[in-house]
């Protein structure tokens, strides 16, 4: 067995070698290195025609038409864009907006920005399992609501909110509804010809695709423009200039393709893995399940630890990658903020561990990572000094 | 977070060094600070010699808190032992702690300690025994 044993799948994934063939031929092959927006010769025609072939296997993943795909470095800036671009765009209409307080940073930062710049945002708190109540945003839209943002899979938690619900108030009360699909596009079945989602997010280094490459849904009849975040070129209809990376969006298609091929059989495998893990892990005394336990996405599994320090946790772990609350493990030298949210103490959100299983991972490594934790969590208890006032 | 080969060093040692310590002669000096709330508690146990000026003749601790602080707790229930009473003081033991490379961040820890040792001094004068 490799060690450490890879548990971040959710973090990242491998490319698959389908995908790193295609990108290869991109590179070099004379009929698909050229610039896709060089439509005056054959080779840049045949790079348009690549591009557009995976535009197309990326609509096909979520049911969406060709058109309604545009290309973006990344989730981070699929999510800026549909942000930033719906508020900016529509600030004329109204400068209010919601969104929910366990979204990714890459949805927070920009709201953030938006509310310094004089937008108001109205931020919805989930019950204690991670779930959004529908009535809660039904209560938080005005007259003068523009957008709503709400992420399919929570990334820390693994619980998946009703988009169709909540975007079907959206739709009623005129307001666009963006997802954040990260975690979910190319793991869950998602078919946005039925879904009221105007906006979605996706990346393709989450499906064994590349990273570098994400894409963002605008739908035809309901997002007619976004504000751009960048100006300089016509691609991408002048929403998202600049050339477009022939291989990395090859790559991103042959992905989606994949996993839309494999869903079913992955689905089944990784719920497999992470109920294992879960059966394992919840023989440890003090390990509590973070998020709703029924809706639930399958290769995502939060808990916490009682009684030990996240950080020292995280330490005594080196044998398992995976990811952690713990705020020396945080960008902002805080516990996780997705937990707080949740009503978690500050030190179980530090004691939290995010586990999250792939194609690759075995029942062999989720009994190694079992065994692991229950060793690193005893040694530290044995550790752990009595409280103050019961003796030294 | 990155961590120096001593913190994993010493954190690795820790389980070996884990309080209480084994009835022996001598006397038993008790000292403990910090909250976990606060994200760091610790405990310490040192054994005095029945002759003071032999120093210590063993030391264990326990901690709740980051490999930074627990591979401290470790290295100075190593480093104790045939020490005097006096190697408590700060600018003592503190030396011995620099191969750790504790961040400045995490001095609050080392405070935490100090107050433990501290009181393990506390301790031994309020056993009314004389000091060295």
């Amino acid at each position: 067995m490799r060690l450490p044993v890879y548990l971040d799948y959710a973090a990242s994934t491998p490319v698959d070698p389908e995908v790193a063939a295609a990108m290869q031929e991109c590179l070099g092959d004379p009929a698909a290195f050229a610039n896709p927006s060089a439509s005056g010769h054959a080779p840049g025609r045949a790079a348009q025609a690549r591009v557009e072939q995976a535009r197309a296997e990326v609509a096909a993943l979520i049911g969406a038409r060709p058109g309604e795909v545009t290309w973006t470095s990344g989730a981070t800036e699929a999510n800026n864009l549909a942000i930033m671009g719906a508020a900016q765009f529509r600030a004329a209409r109204g400068r209010h907006l919601v969104t929910s307080l366990t979204e990714h940073a890459s949805v927070r930062e920009p709201f953030r920005q938006l509310e310094r710049s004089g937008f108001r945002v109205t931020w919805l708190r989930p019950g204690a399992g991670g779930l959004l109540d529908p009535a809660d945003l039904a209560a938080a839209l005005r007259p003068d609501t523009q957008l709503v943002s709400i992420m399919h899979v929570n990334n820390e938690t693994g619980v998946i909110q009703d988009i169709a619900a909540l975007g079907a108030l959206c739709r009623a009360h005129g307001a666009l509804f963006h997802v954040d699909a990260a975690q979910s596009a190319g793991r869950l079945p998602l078919d946005l010809a039925r879904l009221p989602v105007d906006l979605l997010t996706l990346s393709a280094h989450k499906i064994h695709g590349p990273k570098g490459v994400g894409a963002l849904y605008l739908d035809a009849a309901t997002v007619p423009w976004l504000a751009p975040l960048m100006y300089g070129g016509g691609q991408e209809r002048g929403l998202r200039p600049g050339t477009v990376a022939t291989h990395q969006v090859a790559g991103m298609g042959v992905a989606c393709r994949l996993a839309a091929a494999r869903m079913a059989a992955d689905a089944a495998w990784l719920r497999a893995l992470r109920d294992a893990l879960w059966d394992g892990l919840r023989g440890i005394p003090g390990v509590l399940l973070n998020g709703d336990a029924g809706r639930r996405a399958d290769h995502i599994l939060s808990v916490s630890v009682e009684g030990v320090c996240g950080e020292s946790l995280l330490f005594a772990l080196e044998e398992l990658a995976l990811s952690a609350g713990a705020a020396c493990s945080s960008d902002t030298g805080e516990p996780s903020h997705v937990l707080r949210s949740l009503g978690r103490s500050r030190l179980l959100a530090e004691s939290s561990l995010r586990f999250s299983v792939g194609r690759q991972t075995t029942l062999e490594e989720i009994a190694l990572a079992v065994a692991a934790v229950g060793r690193a969590v005893a040694d530290l208890r044995r550790m752990r000094p009595p409280a103050a006032g019961t003796g030294a | 977070m990155s961590y120096s080969p001593a913190v994993r060093h010493w954190f690795g040692r820790a389980a070996d060094l884990v309080a209480p310590l084994p009835p022996g002669p001598g006397l038993l000096l008790r000292g403990s600070a910090g909250r976990e709330e606060d994200g760091a508690r610790v405990a310490f146990e040192l054994r005095l010699a029945a002759d003071a000026r032999a120093g210590f003749s063993a030391a264990a601790f326990r901690a709740f808190g980051c490999p930074h602080v627990v591979a401290a707790c470790a290295l100075l229930c190593a480093w104790l032992p045939g020490r005097p009473p006096a190697a408590l003081a700060r600018g003592s033991w503190a030396d011995a702690l620099v191969p750790l490379e504790i961040p400045a961040g995490k001095s609050a820890s080392l405070m935490i300690i100090e107050d433990a040792l501290r009181k393990c001094l506390t301790d031994w004068d309020n056993s009314g025994l004389p000091s060295t």
